[in-house]
Parts: structure tokens; C-alpha cells; sequence
């Protein structure tokens, strides 16, 4: 986690220019303060619940919890990238179900084997990411408008493609059940917890470790600057877009694994709560600021409400009522900390 | 300094909300861990008024039965993924027993099984859980949509019985079924057909085998339409749309030869009034125009109803569905044997459409 924090601290003191040491070392503990602070957010969270309701205390509850979290997990996983640039990818939640639902026909309809269609489900949803980034990076779309160009290509796609039919995977026990068990076995070990970190610690990498995140970073922070540094920020920029399709791939595969049944056109909102996640883990929308391990905690602290509130025998409105608090909280803490970066 | 205190103050208002929502509500939780004396009730929906009066005879039953009960459902009949954690949720609490009314039994067959491994029956209500595993499901509250197809048969035809004793040509009996698959709306058709023949039948001026029901290869008969002393025509239109349930009702109603229709759910209802507009109003309770009877409610049909347009409709008992499921649970949380429960149907029409009896029934 330290790469992380570094990494951002030597985009901050790029900006900030002839920041002293005494400065470097302040943010750094701010920025570790944040991702704490979350965390001791979460872990409250879920202690409250489990002081409250008896039955949110056991494995069961923690396999749902896991269970609900792949999907915007691996959504906001990817989308991190994309907010770090100062863009926005609104298309990741319909087009992952656009890719699920394409997996179902590819299965159900044509017959092919079941890897098959998993992969065809990666290879979508990398495709839409692949167009996102040729109209935002290449064509210089408003990355807002570009891929709520694509959100409604991709959910009018998934009803097109399939003839407006529901497309059912296998089920557990049969033949082709063995999907399942990446993200859970048949004895409810949560084996998707393992793939879902090791695809955020494949992030951290990928942000912290190679010139491409540097880049992503640096075009957040100032995407002009960068280019006349001789950063071929297409590409780059690009690549950010690229990484949150195939990661909507790889949720499209977990939604289909945690919930069977795919419906056509469905999937618009999911980016939402993606995006949400991102914001609640302390990346910044204005760009340059962010971390995996943030949008890792963003993304349970969502998930924990998501499944626990249903414990104290409250109705879904509710939920989303007060999730809504808490993402309005997330940005303002964004916001607060730029003008204070500003300042 | 100023960042702290900005956390501190976010970290205190989760809190509080969080504290807030806990504390409405954790007198009904309190008594968990009881368990038997727990029922979770999973339905499609929430805000749709017929589940609005599920949920009320749901209430009605848990407090008599002095049982805690927590009704769910998700926003509306496609969010299968929110029903299966609302059900997964229902799971984890460790209920007495859950109601369910399954959107989609395969998705949910996981949380099933799991239910089943920890003991916890299930009841089925409304639609039911059709094709769960064996065993899992104790019990089903739910409408017999045959027989109820058959209560509407049996009035139409007190209505036209006159006519047929009178008519010259053999009469026309239509029938506009939004579709043919699933079990519900092909039940409370083809029981309105079963039941229309046998009372045709039965009448000396047709006789045995001279009614020819046909239109859909589904519940085509043998009988030759050249030959019959009375038609059934079935029309299903092309897809579910108010167009194309129009088009077919119009051909219904067109022909000199019809003397009754019928319109299996609230589709089919709406596609005959619909239709009537367009043709000059054929329907009506009076001398001489097609009797149209009707299943479901919905602002159309009652309209229709109450200016005498239709002689009456059939409709479900959602508050009744909702009370013999929770009732079904807690027989089924104490261990005892239940079995399924037909809630029957009721008859309304211009006289008690506003009756204390139909009135919670219907749904505008």
C-alpha cells in the first residue's frame, strides 16, 4: 500500500510544485489517515448491524455479503481507473449485463461450450470498453456523453441480441455448474472474495507500477501538461477506458454466477452504484486521486449496507435512502479536500 | 485539524443515521433468535395495490397467529436479482418458515436448497415456487384459476342463456387471452372454455358434441364449425401490446354471431373495451348487445363495470392469498402438516363494486 500512497504523493508534489519535505509527509499521512478512517467506517458499520440483529452475526450473512459484493466490486474496480483520468464510464453497468446476457446466447442458443461463452463475455464487454476509449481518447468526446451514448447502445444491444429473451446460465449440480464455484463452492466458501482481491491487487499493480498508471494519474492531474511532456496520452487514456470494460466483463461473469437469470435491457443503475463505491473510497472525481485499496473498502462499505439494513426489517427504500447519504458525505469529503489542496 | 473534525462529523452522522434506522425498528426484531415465532414473507412486488393487499391479510394473520412477520418485495416483477438477496436475506435470519412467491424458480434454487438444509419450510403463495425440489415447498396458497374460469363461465352463460333458447344461428362465444404459456392465464381460459362447454353442452336446444371451440391449436376441439351448434373462438393476439389485444377483440366483436365475450385477465379485459370504442359499442348488459364479462380489475374494467358495459368480472382474494400464507407458515414453523390452499375467487359486478366486501380486492 505504500507504493500507492507514494505514488499519488508524487503527483500531488508535482502539482504543488516546490512543496517542502515537512508538506510531503503531512499528506501522506492524510491520505493514509482516509483510507483508515473508511475502513474504521466499515468495521463500524458491520458492528453495528451484528449489535443490532442477531441473525446478521453469522458465516451465512458474510457469504451474502460477498455474494453482492463481486459485481460492483469488479464494476468499481475498473471504473477507478477511468475517474482517475477525470473521465466518467456510464456504460460499465449495461454493458456488462449486455455481455452476460450475449454469453447466455452464445450458450443457450448456439450451443457452444460454457468457457466459450465466459470468454465471449470478457471479449464484450473489452470491445465496448475498446470503443469508449477510441471516442473519449481518440475523437475527444466528453466522456460523460460518449458513454451515455454507449450505456444505451449496449442495454438496447442486450434486448436485440437476445430477441427481448431472458437468458438462464446452469445451474449448481449441473453438468456445466462448475462456474459457480469460482465465486462460491457448494460448501458457501466465498472463493469469489480470493478473485476479487487478487483482481484489486492486479489494479494496484497496474495503477502503481507501470508507466500506464503513472500516466492515468497524470493525465487526471493535468492532461495537457502531460501530453507536451511527450506522454502519448491516447493511449493511455485509453487504456483506462479498455481496463473498466474488461473489468464489466468479469463482473458480467460473477453477476451470471451469483444470480443465474439474466433479463434483457436490464443493468442501468449498476454503474451507479460502481461509481458510488469509487467516490465512497476516496477517489477523486475532479482526477489525479485515487486508490484501489480505497474503492476495495468503498465497494463492502456499500455491499454492508446493501445486505444489512434488510436486517433491522427495513424496506428497500430505505436502503437506498440512506446510501444516498452516504455517497452525498463521500463527495463532499472530495470536494472539501480539494479546496484545502487548493488552498 | 479541520479534516478531523469534518470525518468525525460524517463518521457521527453514519452513525446516527444508521442508529436511527435501527432504532425504528428494532422492537419488531427483538424477539428473534425465537425463531418459530418468526415468518418471512417474500412476494413479486411492493407497491403494486395488489400486494398492497397481500401484505395487509399478511398482517392481519400475524398478529392474530402473534407472530412476528416481515413482508418484502422487490420494485417490480423483473428484479430477480433483488428478490433472490431479499430471499437470501430471509435465509439468514433463520425465520420459523418463509412465504414465497417465486419470480424465478431457477435463480433461486440455491437459496431453496440452502433453506431446506437448515430446515426452514417454505410456502408457497400467489404464483407459487412451480418446479421447486422436491420437498422444499410444504404448501401453496393460492387462486385455482381453473375453477375460477369456470365461475365466470357459469355467469356469462346465465346471461345468454335466453338468447341461445331464442337464437336462430349458432352463437358466437369469444374469447381474447393475452397468451397461451403461461399457467395462470391459460388456466382461467381453459377453464372458462371447459366449463362454457359442458353448460352448452347441456342445454337440449346444442346437445353433445355439437360445440366447436376453436382458434388456437391449444384448446382447439373436434368438433366441426360448420357442423356446431355454438362456436368458442379463442383470439390471442401476436405480442402484449394494447394494439394488438384491440385487433383481435375487434375481429371478436365484428361478427354478427357473437354473443358473449370474455377477457381472461386484465389485458384481455382492457383489449375488449378498447376494442368496443373502435366498433361503435357492441358490449352492454342491455337487450340485444354482446355480454362481456371480464378477470382482474384495473381502472378500465371497473369503469366498464359500474356504466354497465360489463355484466361483471372475476377477481382474485389478495388479501385472502396473504393471510393463508402466513397462516400456512406457522402451522409449517411448529412442525405440523399443511397442505395447499385454494383462496378462491369472487364474482363482482354494478351492484357490489363498492361493496365492503370486493372494494379491498380490486386495484385501479
Amino acid at each position: 500500500m505504500a507504493s500507492n500512497v507514494s505514488t499519488k504523493n508524487t503527483n500531488n508534489s508535482n502539482k504543488n510544485g516546490s512543496s517542502s519535505n515537512s508538506v510531503i509527509s503531512k499528506l501522506k499521512n492524510t491520505f493514509g489517515l482516509q483510507q483508515l478512517i473508511i475502513l474504521i467506517v466499515l468495521f463500524l458499520i458491520y458492528g453495528l448491524f451484528a449489535a443490532l440483529s442477531p441473525a446478521f452475526r453469522s458465516g451465512s450473512t458474510l457469504t451474502s455479503i460477498f455474494d453482492a459484493s463481486y459485481y460492483v466490486g469488479f464494476l468499481a474496480l475498473g471504473v477507478t481507473f477511468v475517474i482517475i483520468t477525470a473521465g466518467i464510464d456510464l456504460s460499465i453497468g449495461t454493458s456488462m449485463m449486455c455481455a452476460a446476457i450475449t454469453g447466455g446466447v452464445v450458450y443457450n442458443q448456439l450451443h457452444a461450450p460454457l468457457w466459450v461463452a465466459l470468454l465471449v463475455i470478457l471479449a464484450m464487454a473489452t470491445a465496448v470498453g475498446c470503443l469508449n476509449g477510441f471516442l473519449v481518447a481518440k475523437l475527444k468526446l466528453p466522456s460523460f456523453i460518449a458513454t451515455l451514448g454507449t450505456m444505451m447502445i449496449t442495454r438496447g444491444l442486450s434486448s436485440i441480441l437476445s430477441n427481448v429473451q431472458t437468458e438462464t446460465f446452469p445451474l449448481r449440480g449441473t453438468s456445466d455448474g462448475w462456474y459457480k464455484s469460482i465465486f462460491r463452492t457448494s460448501g458457501d466458501f466465498p472463493t469469489g472474495a480470493i478473485v476479487l482481491i487478487g483482481v484489486a491487487i492486479l489494479c494496484a499493480i497496474i495503477l502503481n507500477k507501470t508507466r500506464t498508471g503513472r500516466y492515468i494519474f497524470a493525465i487526471g492531474s493535468n492532461r495537457e501538461a502531460t501530453r507536451l511532456s511527450g506522454v502519448n496520452v491516447v493511449r493511455s487514456e485509453a487504456m483506462a477506458y479498455i481496463i473498466a470494460g474488461f473489468c464489466a466483463g468479469l463482473a458480467g461473469i460473477a453477476y451470471a454466477a451469483t444470480y443465474t437469470t439474466i433479463m434483457p435491457g436490464s443493468g442501468a443503475g449498476f454503474e451507479m452504484d460502481g461509481i458510488a463505491a469509487v467516490v465512497v473510497g476516496g477517489t477523486s472525481l475532479a482526477g489525479g486521486v485515487g486508490s484501489i485499496l480505497g474503492t476495495l473498502i468503498g465497494t463492502f462499505i456499500m455491499t454492508v449496507l446493501k445486505v444489512g439494513l434488510p436486517y433491522l426489517n427495513l424496506q428497500p427504500h430505505y436502503q437506498i435512502f440512506i446510501t444516498g447519504f452516504v455517497v452525498i458525505l463521500a463527495v463532499y469529503a472530495d470536494i472539501y479536500r480539494n479546496r484545502k489542496k487548493n488552498q | 485539524m479541520k479534516k478531523k473534525i469534518l470525518f468525525g462529523t460524517i463518521f457521527a452522522a453514519l452513525l446516527l443515521l444508521v442508529g436511527c434506522s435501527g432504532g425504528n425498528s428494532s422492537s419488531s426484531s427483538k424477539s428473534s433468535g425465537g425463531n418459530s415465532k418468526n415468518i418471512e414473507v417474500v412476494a413479486k412486488g411492493f407497491q403494486h395495490d395488489f400486494w398492497k393487499a397481500v401484505q395487509s391479510g399478511a398482517k392481519q394473520a400475524a398478529k392474530e397467529q402473534g407472530v412476528t412477520m416481515n413482508f418484502v418485495g422487490p420494485k417490480d416483477e423483473t428484479a430477480i436479482a433483488e428478490q433472490l438477496e431479499m430471499l437470501n436475506n430471509a435465509v439468514n435470519k433463520k425465520p420459523g418458515a418463509i412465504a414465497l412467491a417465486a419470480l424465478d424458480t431457477k435463480a433461486e434454487i440455491d437459496a431453496i436448497k440452502t433453506a431446506q438444509e437448515k430446515g426452514i419450510p417454505i410456502i408457497g403463495f400467489d404464483s407459487g415456487v412451480p418446479n421447486a425440489p422436491k420437498g422444499a415447498v410444504k404448501a401453496t396458497a393460492s387462486t385455482d384459476n381453473y375453477k375460477a374460469g369456470g365461475i365466470a363461465a357459469q355467469h356469462a352463460y346465465d346471461a345468454i342463456k335466453a338468447r341461445i333458447d331464442s337464437s336462430a344461428t349458432p352463437p358466437r362465444i369469444g374469447i381474447v387471452s393475452q397468451e397461451v404459456n403461461s399457467l395462470s392465464i391459460s388456466q382461467r381460459t381453459g377453464g372458462f372454455i371447459d366449463k362454457m362447454v359442458q353448460l352448452l353442452e347441456a342445454n337440449p336446444k346444442i346437445g353433445k358434441g355439437k360445440v366447436a371451440v376453436t382458434g388456437h391449436d391449444k384448446f382447439k376441439n373436434k368438433v366441426n364449425a360448420s357442423s356446431a351448434k355454438a362456436i368458442i373462438e379463442l383470439r390471442v393476439p401476436a405480442d402484449v401490446t394494447d394494439a394488438a389485444g384491440k385487433t383481435e377483440a375487434s375481429a371478436l366483436l365484428k361478427k354478427n354471431d357473437t354473443i358473449c365475450v370474455y377477457g381472461s385477465n386484465e389485458f384481455g379485459a382492457k383489449a375488449i373495451i378498447n376494442a368496443d370504442d373502435s366498433v361503435g359499442g357492441r358490449i352492454g348488459n342491455t337487450e340485444g348487445k354482446v355480454v362481456a364479462v371480464g378477470f382482474d380489475s384495473g381502472k378500465l374494467q371497473i369503469n366498464a363495470i359500474k356504466s354497465d358495459k360489463f355484466l361483471g368480472s372475476v377477481t382474485q382474494n389478495p388479501i385472502k392469498i396473504g393471510y393463508e400464507a402466513v397462516s400456512l407458515a406457522v402451522k409449517a414453523a411448529k412442525g405440523q402438516k399443511v397442505k395447499n390452499i385454494d383462496t378462491g375467487v369472487k364474482w363482482y359486478n354494478k351492484d357490489n363494486v363498492d361493496s365492503k366486501e370486493i372494494k379491498p380486492l380490486l386495484y385501479q
